[in-house]
């Protein structure tokens, strides 16, 4: 029982930050290389409202939260909307730049300490009883229910939602969009807002449930491969491609060889990409527009 | 840490024209992965130089301290080596980084004999005796196999019902062979090795990796890595609700760690003497803080301090003007009084330039005194 917990928490934690690539990536077919930096800038940006706001902890995650969402704006508005109408190409670079900025810019504020965002904020991750003997921490339960709840949000927004109707629009045909009056650089901002908001979320309960340091930039690359499995441009595609990522990664850690967890999500990734190039739920013509 | 990367863009900008100085050039993880654990070394034999000139420096003269951050890159390690003996005319070189970083360094000190300090990770092989390449010296305090000894032996002599070990590393070449080291002396000690996990450096749920220690039903566990793998390990462990002991080396956050997680299961095997022991060298190190605005917390000053002392001490041997060739005399035969920050003196020989003898002491968080405290006084290993 203990496994399928653990599958379920690594699968909530992949989706979580998955749903950034393929949010960017829906809207504006730029691939976003700076996805782990951003995640990794929310949660130090939880780590300083932490420290400054200790007495109020949910009013410094609520702040942190939203900072991540004005600061996926400020990057569009600063940076990427110079590269709309340029190649993707360019866009994807500007992304690689974004994001050795970030790492510098997070060393030099923040050093290269491990931080605590969770003592900052004063609370504690209990361990938790629950299926068996089976148990999950705190921090971690909540994870699975965000993620949840992100994910119905989103279908939510982009299916009934005349903002997340217009997102896809401008997804699938920019120019007819534009010509029917959808204002493409709100639509594109948004979507890079959303897509830091969710990452940063990944971030702050990442580092919540065990700490935060550089490597959590690497964490970003471990669920590309989540989001690719599952189609690039499929919300629903990057939950499942999440859960087999997971499935296969703590299968086997537990049965085979713990050495093959870094290795086996990009295993996955060449099964599925030989089978189906698009993914298992992305759109065969979109990619090959890319 | 804005500092010490100036310290580093003015050590790029400005050579060394006129000799002037004892010029030591250091290579070190001040950025990148992992460098949590390096970044305080760096910053603490900056501490001490900056002490050293400001008493007046050595024999007269300065001692420059040239920073390069290789980020824990071979090919940057290589190239800040190559800036230090070729433009810069060091006489010593520095090593406070990731085991990835030391062969390019070995390379470079070995082209242009100069001799290599290494003061971060953990010990390379070809320093220890008793056959160390002559260029090759360590500070360090974590060395693989004595490391694993000692808290074997700890643990035996801590248990009196049979240990079933646990064993946890991070997944990179060195603190493999450390466990795999301990995993191969455990029989012999009477321990049954029930698991053995090797954790990748980025890893976003550390529970599937501490369930399968956790159901193998160790009663003690012991991980040599850098110490955000081994205290993640152990919380992970709790978290799916193993009750038993743990054991690890204790590097430079430990102090601060242990204190933070507060739960008497896990204990540190620590080299230094760490800073709840209030020894006059601790003190001194907190007065030499004070001005600097420090990056890092002072606890973890230790390790880096020592370095400092033995390249005072080596160059305090070298008469002015100051060689490679004269350093490498000098540290061939050196005997350093650490003051108590490790549990005797640090002395090399031509057959040992690593340490006559290691002690180790160990702690854990005390739950009646509420504070970290020392379980275990100096304990003497010796090197052979």
């Amino acid at each position: 029982m203990q496994l399928l917990v653990n599958i379920v928490v690594l699968a909530a934690i992949y989706a979580l930050i998955s749903c950034g690539y393929v949010l960017i990536y829906r809207v504006s077919r730029v691939l976003n290389l700076a996805h782990g930096e951003l995640m990794m800038l929310g949660a130090y940006l939880l780590y300083s409202t932490a420290s400054l706001l200790g007495d109020s902890p949910i009013t410094a995650l609520l702040m942190s939260a939203l900072l991540g969402l004005v600061a996926g704006i400020l990057v569009y508005l600063f940076l990427m909307r110079r590269m709309t109408g340029e190649m993707v190409l360019a866009a994807v670079l500007c992304t690689i730049a974004l994001g050795v900025m970030l790492r510098g810019i997070t060393v030099l504020i923040w050093s290269a300490q491990v931080r605590h965002p969770l003592a900052a904020l004063g609370w504690s991750n209990p361990s938790l009883q629950i299926l068996g003997d089976a148990r999950i921490s705190l921090v971690n339960a909540i994870l699975i229910g965000l993620t949840a709840l992100v994910y119905a949000g989103l279908f939510g927004f982009l299916g009934f939602t005349r903002s997340g109707i217009r997102m896809r629009a401008a997804g699938q045909n920019p120019l007819l969009a534009s010509q029917r009056g959808i204002r493409l650089h709100g639509i594109y901002a948004l979507a890079w807002g959303l897509s830091t908001f969710t990452a940063g979320l990944a971030g702050m309960l990442i580092s919540m449930d065990s700490s935060l340091d550089g490597t959590m930039v690497m964490l970003g690359l471990k669920a590309f491969p989540a989001a690719l499995v599952g189609g690039l441009d499929s919300l629903a595609g990057a939950l499942l491609g999440s859960a087999i990522i997971a499935i296969a990664e703590v299968t086997l850690i537990h049965y085979v060889n713990p050495l093959l967890s870094d290795v086996v999500p990009f295993i996955v990734l060449l099964a599925v990409l030989v089978v189906r190039p698009w993914g298992l739920f992305g759109s065969k013509e979109e990619l090959d527009r890319v | 840490m804005k500092r010490l990367l100036a310290a580093l863009t003015l050590a790029a900008a400005v050579p060394v024209l006129a000799q002037d100085a004892y010029v030591v050039g250091l290579s070190g993880a001040v950025t990148g992965p992992n460098a949590d654990t390096y970044a305080p070394g760096v910053e603490a034999v900056k501490l001490y130089i900056d002490q050293l000139n400001k008493h007046g420096g050595v024999n007269g003269k300065p001692v420059k301290l040239i920073i390069g951050d290789n980020q824990g890159e071979p090919s940057k390690a290589a190239a800040d080596a190559k800036r230090f003996v070729t433009q810069d005319n060091a006489v010593l070189l520095v090593n406070v980084g990731l085991s990835s970083s030391y062969g390019p360094m070995v390379a470079e000190a070995k082209r242009a004999r100069v001799p290599l300090l290494f003061a971060g990770a953990a010990c390379p092989g070809e320093v220890l005796p008793p056959n160390p390449d002559e260029l090759l010296f360590c500070s360090i305090a974590a060395a693989m196999k004595y490391d694993a000894d000692m808290a074997l032996r700890f643990i035996k002599e801590q248990s009196k019902e049979p240990v079933k070990l646990g064993l946890a590393a991070m997944a990179i070449p060195v603190s493999r062979a450390g466990i795999d080291y301990a995993e191969s002396q455990a029989p012999g000690l009477g321990m049954t090795p029930a698991a053995k996990v090797q954790i990748p450096p980025a890893t976003p749920d550390y529970t599937p990796y501490a369930s399968k220690i956790k159901d193998a039903e160790p009663n003690w566990v012991f991980s040599w890595a850098p110490w955000v793998t081994e205290v993640k390990t152990f919380e992970a462990l709790r978290k799916v609700g193993w009750n038993g002991r743990y054991i690890a080396a204790a590097l430079n956050p430990a102090e601060d760690e242990l204190a933070r997680v507060r739960d008497e299961g896990l204990h540190g095997l620590s080299v230094n003497a760490m800073f709840l022991e209030n020894m006059p060298v601790h003190q001194q190190i907190r007065d030499a803080a004070k001005g600097a605005s420090l990056t890092y917390p002072v606890t973890q000053m230790a390790e880096g301090w020592v370095a400092g002392m033995i390249i005072e001490q080596a160059l305090k041997a070298v008469a002015w003007p100051p060689t490679p060739e004269k350093v490498l005399t000098a540290m061939s035969t050196l005997k350093v009084d650490t003051k108590g920050l490790r549990g005797g003196p640090i002395e090399w020989n031509k057959s040992n330039h690593f340490r006559t003898k290691q002690y180790y002491r160990i702690y854990r968080w005390d739950a009646g005194k509420k504070a970290v405290t020392r379980v275990q006084d100096w304990t003497v290993v010796d090197v052979e």
